[in-house]
């Protein structure tokens, strides 16, 4: 290979460089937020928490209900039945004297007065050969298997021939058997069976006592009305759905956001004090650290609750906020401590340093700044992890007290009923899922907006 | 080109490294098919007969399951339904239960009940399970052992009718001062400490059954510890016992009675409180019978499964506080807390129990009077729900009491969700209708019978089952002696009324002092009844003789035979 002469080269002809920027200038935060919004899940999560805050503070004033109040017409209704009653007298206790009974006009089992939500009142003729009768309810029509369904009575007397069924009645058709008995266990063939159709009631005063009939309306016996509103059905005592569920996110999300902010906040100031500090501080500082983390969170959750005072029947946020703050910050402090010692080394903080910069001034210009990212992102999945222990905690019963709901909390009313009236698990359950979720995949996107060095990787 | 190379090796890595995942998963998922393989085995090695049918005609034997382990098999100091239940199979007292829950002969072939005691002659073919028979000896030597200080049985208060028992429990007396004494073999005699006409329903219970002196010193101490530290005198033997897993009972080959114990083998495959599990263990045919909550119900009646029901005898109610210095000590604020509620609509809209009956009184309505039952002979003050009347009382309690604002109230109960959602509707309730502001405290079972009897509490959801068939067991509990007295009621009134119904003798006058002790109740608010509890529950319809019971055990299979199903 010879080497190089002079006519390989050329002089460059001289251009002027262009000083004008390819991109706007953009501020560390403008950036952030320019990556944020290209990230889709990261931006529906967002808006699906703002929503949320939304549902929690001004939902209760559009839907004015107390989450307490107890409708018990309507106990464990799924969202949009059917909701219309009729007007009826006030129940008044029954006898079944012999003239409503028509004893011995042979009709048999028969209904007496009409079959509503408040009250079945059968008759059937007296039969001498027997010791007593048994009632049974069905709400399927008997077949041969002699399956009668539910007993509902027993009477151990041939001339009682009466019952009056009150028992959790709701519209539709109910199969009414009487079967005789011989003895005290011997059920004997004789049976007879009643189809009746229950109609759905209320009456003047419950509809007064719970606002159904305006100032002006005149409603009597007879007269149709339409009871009371619940757009997500109702609980096991009757309670509106909606309103529980706004008055839940109220205790889910101050303990799932408050909590996080108080304990991230110090476990910022503990970490980067010892990792800016550093050598003997920073070891012991740290190893206290350690030993907070080994303490169990139920027991001390326990403790504190003792130690507050807090009686029987009393709600057990306010420990449950002092013992995840009290307990969960040294994550955070580990991991700010890491970062303020890994940029403590970086150039720049030598070269600001040379350049005249004070101690406050680098904290609060190059380091925490630096740390933000990290401490957001923590934030973000503290929130969930946070929300999870108040709704575990309100599962077992260590959280609020009743009648003040939690989602955790109704999510263990509605476990029990999960087969029947399943909308009273499933609400207060996708709603955890949900905010769980959304901040989970918000805490990715910050991450990935807020890290500096994925900056120039578009 | 050289970038597209780099790429495709880019792909063979990520491929290879799929491959490599993808097998170890293949490799997990079989590792795991093979450990829950061998832990199933394992749990049907060591699980007993839990692989069985619920009816198996082949062995005559059935499989139940029961609620939980009994403490222990001593008859002498079982407190719970569970010992209760399996004791009630494999021993026998003087007296027993027929089917029909009337009483029947036991060991003793008859017996007679005096003013100042009883004499109770035996039976020559009763035999423990070891073939040496039963005397009247195991019988005295069991009575001594319960009252006994040392013993400590709970349940020692049942044999206070026995002359000097009260005095010997409190260690005034020596124990072979105990009025029991076996006067041969065969007889056995009993003096009273006052007249007990109830007597023969007592000698039925659990705490009256015999054992046998020379074993139960021979096992150290630990007598009914385990299934070999334990003779057996009823329809059947424990044979094995695995703690917490299971139990297998077989037929005792000598035990006299033929119309009892008809099944070769009973074998407890489940211990367990669940209901759901239960439910679907009877689903699965591997138990005869489970009962059923107001929420299996519409599955019950799709799966159109015979449910029968029983009236489990025990009544339940709000108990008051009623110690000095209690706002519930107030008579006015009870009676405002009782006319501001309704019990019909508890059980009817909330509890939703097909089995529950709303309670107008201390005495449930099975119990009997003179000659009918109590409720016919002396009926109770129907629930008068009055919400203006209850105002008027609670005004009247406020001024009583010089206060301007009502504290906030403490309900204790039981941490049952059955408990707390009748705690909860109570505490809307009294919101609503008095303004008054109650608390819910839960606890375990433990802790809240700690707090019962410490006083620490304004109102408590109590239940009183029955200990024997009389309405005194109902009747005694708002005496002011009585332990069980949690709320510390007394009254001069209620004690003489309870004086009487123990001595009396005359039973329309005794049947008078409950219908009088029902009317103190009622009118001096000790209580508010809430519910007298029954239960729903289906059987194997193969099971014949099957008995749910009020008094004894709750589940009865001794007189159980396997009948199979008529093909329609």
């Amino acid at each position: 290979m010879p080497n190089g002469h002079a006519y390989d080269f050329s002089p460059l002809r001289r251009t002027e460089i262009s000083q004008s920027q390819s991109r706007p200038s953009l501020s560390y935060w403008q950036d952030a937020w320019i990556r944020l919004k290209a990230n889709t899940r990261a931006l529906i999560s967002l808006y699906l928490l703002i929503g949320l805050l939304i549902f929690t503070l001004f939902g209760p004033l559009l839907w004015n209900i107390d989450p307490a109040a107890q409708d018990l017409d309507q106990i464990s209704r799924p969202p949009g039945e059917d909701r219309r009653a009729l007007i009826v007298p006030e129940y008044s206790p029954w006898t079944g004297s012999a003239s409503d009974l028509e004893v011995g006009s042979g009709q048999g089992l028969r209904l007496i007065g009409e079959a509503t939500t408040q009250s079945i009142r059968l008759g059937w003729d007296p039969t001498d050969t027997v010791t007593g009768y048994r009632v049974y309810r069905n709400i399927y029509p008997i077949g041969q298997e002699r399956a009668y369904g539910i007993p509902r009575a027993e009477f151990f007397d041939s001339r009682i021939v009466n019952f009056e069924d009150r028992l959790d009645l709701k519209e539709g058709i109910y199969y009414f058997t009487v079967v005789p008995m011989k003895g005290k266990e011997q059920l004997l063939d004789l049976t007879e069976t009643l189809a009746v159709e229950v109609k759905r009631v209320t009456t003047v005063r419950e509809a007064n006592q719970k606002g159904l009939i305006g100032l002006t309306e005149e409603l009597g016996v007879g007269d149709f009305i339409d009871l009371a509103f619940h757009p997500l059905g109702t609980d096991y005592l009757g309670r509106d759905m909606l309103a529980r569920l706004m008055a839940g996110a109220r205790v889910s999300l101050f303990i799932g956001i408050g909590a996080p902010l108080f304990f991230v906040t110090f476990g910022i100031l503990f970490g980067a004090t010892a990792g800016f500090l550093g050598g003997k501080t920073d070891q012991v500082m740290m190893r206290f650290a350690d030993f907070i983390v080994a303490l169990p969170f139920l027991l001390f959750m326990i403790l504190f609750k003792i130690a507050f005072g807090i009686g029987p029947g009393e709600s057990g946020i306010g420990p449950m906020l002092v013992a995840l703050v009290v307990l969960m910050w040294p994550a955070t402090a580990r991991l700010v401590r890491g970062q303020i010692l890994q940029i403590r080394e970086q150039g720049y903080i030598s070269a600001s340093q040379l350049l005249g910069g004070k101690t406050l001034y680098l904290i609060l210009r190059h380091m925490l700044p630096n740390t933000l990212g990290v401490v957001l992102v923590t934030l973000t999945f503290a929130i969930p992890s946070a929300i999870f222990t108040e709704a575990f905690l309100s599962f077992i019963g260590m959280g609020v007290a009743p009648p003040t709901p939690s989602w955790g909390s109704m999510s263990n009313e509605g476990i029990k009923t999960m087969l029947t009236t399943p909308h009273e698990l499933i609400f207060p359950a996708v709603l955890i899922s949900v905010t769980v979720l959304a901040f989970n995949l918000l805490g990715d996107g910050l991450r990935d907006a807020l890290d500096a060095r994925m900056r120039n990787q578009e | 080109m050289a970038e597209s190379d780099q790429i495709s090796t880019d792909d063979s890595y990520a491929s290879e490294a799929g491959r490599q995942l993808a097998f170890y998963a293949v490799f997990a998922i079989l590792l795991l098919g093979i450990v829950i393989y061998g832990l199933s085995f394992v749990v049907k090695l060591t699980g007993g007969g839990a692989s069985g049918k619920a009816v198996d005609f082949e062995n005559n034997s059935i499989t139940i399951s029961v609620a939980y382990d009994p403490p222990q098999l001593d008859s002498m100091r079982a407190t719970d339904a569970s010992s209760f239940l399996v004791l009630a199979h494999v021993l026998e007292g003087l007296i027993s239960n027929d089917e029909d829950n009337n009483l029947a002969p036991g060991v003793a072939e008859r017996w007679e009940i005096r003013e100042d005691g009883a004499i109770f002659w035996l039976r020559d073919d009763a035999m423990w399970s070891d073939g040496k028979s039963v005397t009247a000896h195991d019988f005295e030597f069991a009575w001594k052992r319960v009252v006994d200080p040392k013993t400590a049985s709970e349940y020692a208060f049942l044999l206070f009718p026995v002359r000097n028992a009260e005095a010997i429990t409190e260690g005034q007396m020596p124990v072979s001062s105990l009025g029991v004494t076996a006067v041969s073999d065969r007889e056995l005699r009993v003096e009273f400490e006052r007249p007990t006409p109830y007597f023969e329903k007592l000698v039925a219970f659990v705490t009256y059954f015999p054992a046998r002196e020379d074993f139960v010193n021979s096992t150290d101490g630990r007598y009914a510890s385990s299934a070999d530290t334990m003779l057996y005198n009823g329809p059947y033997t424990v044979d094995e016992w695995v703690l917490g897993a299971s139990m297998r009972w077989s037929k005792n080959p000598y035990y006299w009675n033929d119309n009892k114990g008809f099944l070769d083998e009973i074998n407890v495959a489940y211990i367990t409180t669940d209901v759901n599990a239960k439910l679907n263990l009877f689903k699965d045919g591997q138990i005869t019978d489970t009962a059923l909550s107001a929420s299996m119900l519409p599955e019950a009646m799709e799966r159109r499964w015979q449910i029968d029901r029983l009236m489990d005898g025990t009544v339940f109610f709000m108990e008051f506080n009623h110690r000095d210095g209690r706002l519930t000590n107030n008579r006015n604020f009870r009676r405002a807390l009782q006319l501001a509620q309704d019990p019909a609509e508890l059980v009817y809209k909330v509890l939703k129990e097909a089995a529950y009956v709303p309670a107008d009184s201390l005495f449930p309505s099975w119990v009997r009077g003179a000659e009918d039952f109590l409720h016919n002979e002396y009926p109770p003050h129907r629930s008068e729900t009055d919400i203006a009347l209850a105002r008027e009382h609670l005004e009247l309690a406020r001024d009583e009491l010089g206060l301007t604002e009502f504290p906030p109230i403490v309900i204790l109960t039981g941490d049952s969700s059955m408990g707390l959602l009748t705690a909860e509707y109570y505490q809307e309730l009294y919101k609503r209708n008095l303004g008054l502001e109650i608390r819910i405290d839960a606890q375990i079972f433990k802790q809240r019978l700690a707090k019962m009897t410490s006083g620490d509490f304004d109102i408590v959801m109590a239940g009183w089952g029955p200990d024997y068939d009389d309405a005194l067991t109902f009747g005694d509990l708002f005496s002011s002696w009585n332990l069980n007295n949690r709320g510390r009621y007394s009254s001069s009134e209620m004690d003489a009324q309870v004086r009487i119904a123990q001595a009396e003798l005359d039973p329309v006058k005794r049947a008078a002092a409950f219908g009088e002790i029902q009317r103190l109740v009622h009118d001096d608010v000790v209580i508010i009844p809430m519910y007298e509890r029954g239960v729903a529950f289906v059987v194997d319809p193969q099971l014949v003789g099957f008995r749910r019971r009020s008094v004894g055990p709750e589940v009865d299979y001794n007189y159980v035979q396997l009948t199979p199903l008529r093909k329609p």
